[in-house]
């Protein structure tokens, strides 16, 4: 019996050891320090062998549009070979913190403004401001989403498109409920109220019905919110420039929406997932980033679906624009200047714009929209209206996540989440969002 | 058979040391200079071994130890922070739920799965025709249980019109899908675990088959029926099978986290209802950047499974028997 006795001691150790393995690994590797020095920006060579890297989350749509748009590109420059990765979301985080860990990042991979102030601030990102007028062509951009990528004085990551948010509206369902659309320009207050109506109608309805999805938990709106209230999110160190108060008010003014079951109940919003209530045809309205109708569209089956506003608030109506995503260079690449020539022809050449569509968000690059081979009445079409019907409502500055952004945001709608469970009380939400902002935020 | 014996032989090259001493008397006249060179030819033989043990177990996991009282955010060197690791641990609501989610599954899991494994070898035991293909088609689910896809199906089978919501309806019960309801997952986390009953039945049946017929036989003309012969002759015979399937399967418990990753879709949700220790851990390591405090919540997972094992060794004494025991 012996060996049998000692063999479970023997795997506890095995086991525990592999899980730290990974960590500490990772460990051994950052102390050796990066290269942050990016040289003088020169033409890209054409005379030798150039092999790049190009990471960027999203699923099999995107990635053949990709490889597609890769294959123009090295057309071009025929002695470059790009090798291409991608994953989804929550992995993609993983593997590039991992990655930035041992200095190994891609030459060129996607960024988003969550975690740009992170990755930037801790030297692990190509500064591309000596590539501009080079190898990168930012003459197409207007200026204010150029500098979404830019942090400390730094270009850190170029906008390939922009998106904004917006009201998604289910059509197909308020028709079959005989109730009209939200009116254009209502008030946070007015949208409560229709949705009530609305879950108050679809109550009958097989399956139920309800006029919208809890938004409480999505930290973007509450900034979208605080925006319309002339506040801002975010002081210049990063710490939350709103108070306790300001959030606990945003919380409770939907309270008695999660109090009478209003919202599309979160048990079912759990097992839809990653689906979402409009998805599956069961919520009519959903507060989203514009460009998500595409997706939202196709997974409900239906084009009758439309775009519109936020909800204004007491003191105004304004939006902003966010880059939905940004392309971004390693620190440590050895090919800054091929890496910049990927990037300017992934932004800016016509044929790659005609290749992705809205599939991004609206290209950031009006040769790359003007590319865009959209039909009129088209979910694209829907979407690329929408954000020129909105541009005059875009009157406030991109809000520039700080660092540890990622991490308040993911805090932020698990509370949400605990919130619509019934587990915590508005102040108990704020209270328990603040820790973790102490905690995360400003690079603490 | 002593807890010192099984400690000697399972660290590696002080095992071997020690084999090689205690045969060499058997052998006779070898001598020392024979036994040294067994000595090298064994750590030759060990090296791939002893390589793979310090680059990838001894080295990360020292080093993990230093991260442990450092903060680490993956980006920038570590600085040393003493004991503040372990102290904001213990001030942490989600760590708190996560020991505590944790625990329920252990302390529920684990005996539960053990009986239905039990059970089942009990019944495999008897002879049938077809045994053979019985016994495979049982352990099957251990092959399969812990993959991605076995997860996902076991997500679809526990939503709104599911499977187990169809029978729920069927027995009366008020209908509705566990997988979002906070109160429900546990169970389900918790039937996933037993289903894959395999490894310990298997380990299980081989401890019936040692058992000799003759003491049931004696049983059984001593009056005794299949209740009590169980209970007195199976069980007790059964012990140290009993007991080295507790121990893995309690140590195995610890350690879930790949089907809660993917039911919860990476939250550990709903409502952390699925927030187990290592699942939190990880979170706190790859989602927060806290790398140190991850490094201190495994330190304090390895304590807390050290414990538990020395814990049940020492209760072993009481309720073990090993075949040839005076008592």
């Amino acid at each position: 019996m012996v060996r049998t006795r000692t063999t479970p001691r023997t795997r506890t150790a095995a086991v525990q050891v592999t899980a730290l393995a990974a960590a500490s690994a990772l460990a051994l590797s950052a102390c050796g320090g990066g290269t942050t020095a990016s040289a003088d920006a020169a033409p890209v060579a054409t005379d030798r062998d150039i092999e790049l890297s190009l990471v960027w989350w999203g699923d099999d749509d995107r990635a053949s549009r990709y490889e597609e748009a890769v294959a123009l590109f090295e057309e071009k420059y025929p002695n470059i070979d790009v090798q291409t990765q991608f994953q989804a979301w929550d992995d993609y985080w993983t593997a590039r913190s991992t990655e930035a860990a041992g200095q190994t990042l891609p030459d060129v991979f996607q960024m988003d403004l969550a975690y740009i102030h992170q990755y930037a601030s801790n030297n692990q990102l190509l500064d591309l401001s000596n590539q501009v007028g080079v190898n990168l062509d930012t003459a197409g951009y207007d200026e204010a989403l150029l500098a979404s990528g830019a942090v400390n004085g730094g270009q850190f990551g170029i906008p390939t498109s922009t998106n904004t948010l917006g009201m998604i509206r289910h059509d197909d369902l308020l028709d079959e409920l005989g109730i009209d659309p939200p009116a254009e320009g209502l008030t946070w207050d007015e949208y409560d109220a229709w949705i009530r109506e609305v879950s108050e109608a679809g109550a009958d309805h097989d399956p139920q019905v309800y006029g919208g999805t809890d938004y409480t938990g999505t930290l973007w709106l509450f900034i979208q919110w605080l925006l319309q209230q002339g506040k801002t999110a975010f002081d210049d160190d990063g710490t939350p420039a709103f108070t306790k108060d300001d959030l606990v008010a945003w919380v409770e003014r939907t309270q008695p929406l999660r109090d009478d079951g209003v919202f599309y109940p979160v048990q079912r919003a759990k097992q839809v997932e990653p689906l979402t209530g409009l998805q599956v045809n069961e919520a009519a309205t959903e507060l989203t980033w514009d460009n998500m109708m595409a997706g939202y569209s196709a997974s409900a089956g239906t084009e009758n679906v439309d775009l519109l506003p936020v909800p204004t608030g007491a003191d105004g109506s304004q939006q902003f624009w966010k880059p939905s995503m940004l392309l971004s260079s390693s620190a440590s690449t050895q090919e800054p200047d091929a890496a910049a020539a990927l990037i300017d022809f992934l932004v800016n050449d016509p044929e790659v714009g005609a290749i992705f569509g809205t599939s991004k968000g609206v290209p950031a690059v009006v040769g790359q929209r003007d590319a865009m081979e959209i039909e009129e009445g088209s979910v694209d079409g829907k979407i690329v209206g929408y954000e020129d019907a909105v541009a005059e409502r875009v009157t406030a500055d991109t809000p520039l996540p700080a660092e540890g952004y990622g991490v308040v945001e993911v805090e932020f709608k698990r509370l949400g989440e605990e919130l619509s469970y019934g587990n915590i009380t508005p102040e108990e939400f704020a209270d328990q969002w603040f820790q973790s902002a102490e905690a995360n935020l400003g690079g603490a | 058979m002593t807890v010192s014996a099984a400690t000697a032989e399972r660290s590696g090259p002080a095992g071997v040391r020690g084999t090689a001493t205690s045969s060499s008397p058997a052998r006779g006249g070898a001598g020392p200079r024979r036994n040294r060179a067994d000595t090298k030819a064994g750590y030759a033989f060990l090296s791939p071994w002893l390589l793979g043990f310090g680059l990838l177990t001894a080295g990360p996991m020292l080093m993990s130890l230093y991260l442990a009282f450092t903060d680490y955010n993956l980006f920038r060197a570590p600085t040393f922070v003493g004991l503040d690791n372990f102290a904001a641990l213990f001030a942490d609501a989600r760590f708190l739920k996560s020991a505590q989610v944790t625990a329920i599954y252990v302390v529920v899991g684990v005996p539960v799965k053990l009986a239905a494994a039990l059970a089942v070898a009990v019944l495999l035991n008897a002879r049938h025709r077809g045994q053979g293909a019985y016994r495979s088609m049982f352990y099957a689910p251990s092959l399969i249980g812990a993959s991605v896809s076995v997860a996902i199906v076991w997500r679809a089978m526990f939503i709104d019109d599911g499977v187990a919501d169809r029978i729920q309806q069927l027995l009366g019960f008020p209908a509705g899908g566990w997988v979002g309801d906070p109160g429900m997952t546990m169970p389900m986390m918790i039937l996933l675990a037993v289903w894959q009953f395999g490894a310990p039945m298997v380990i299980f049946l081989a401890g019936l088959k040692q058992i000799p017929a003759e003491l049931h036989e004696a049983a059984a003309v001593d009056g005794a029926g299949p209740v009590r012969r169980f209970v007195s002759v199976t069980i007790p015979m059964l012990s140290p099978v009993l007991f080295f399937n507790l121990l893995l399967e309690t140590i195995g418990a610890f350690q879930v986290f790949s089907s809660a990753f993917i039911i919860s879709g990476g939250t550990g949700g709903p409502a952390d209802s699925t927030l187990f220790y290592t699942f939190y851990l990880y979170i706190k390591g790859f989602t927060e950047f806290r790398m140190g405090y991850a490094s201190a919540m495994a330190w304090v997972l390895v304590i807390v499974v050290g414990v538990i094992t020395a814990v049940l060794f020492r209760t072993s004494r009481a309720w073990v028997h090993y075949t040839g025991d005076v008592r």
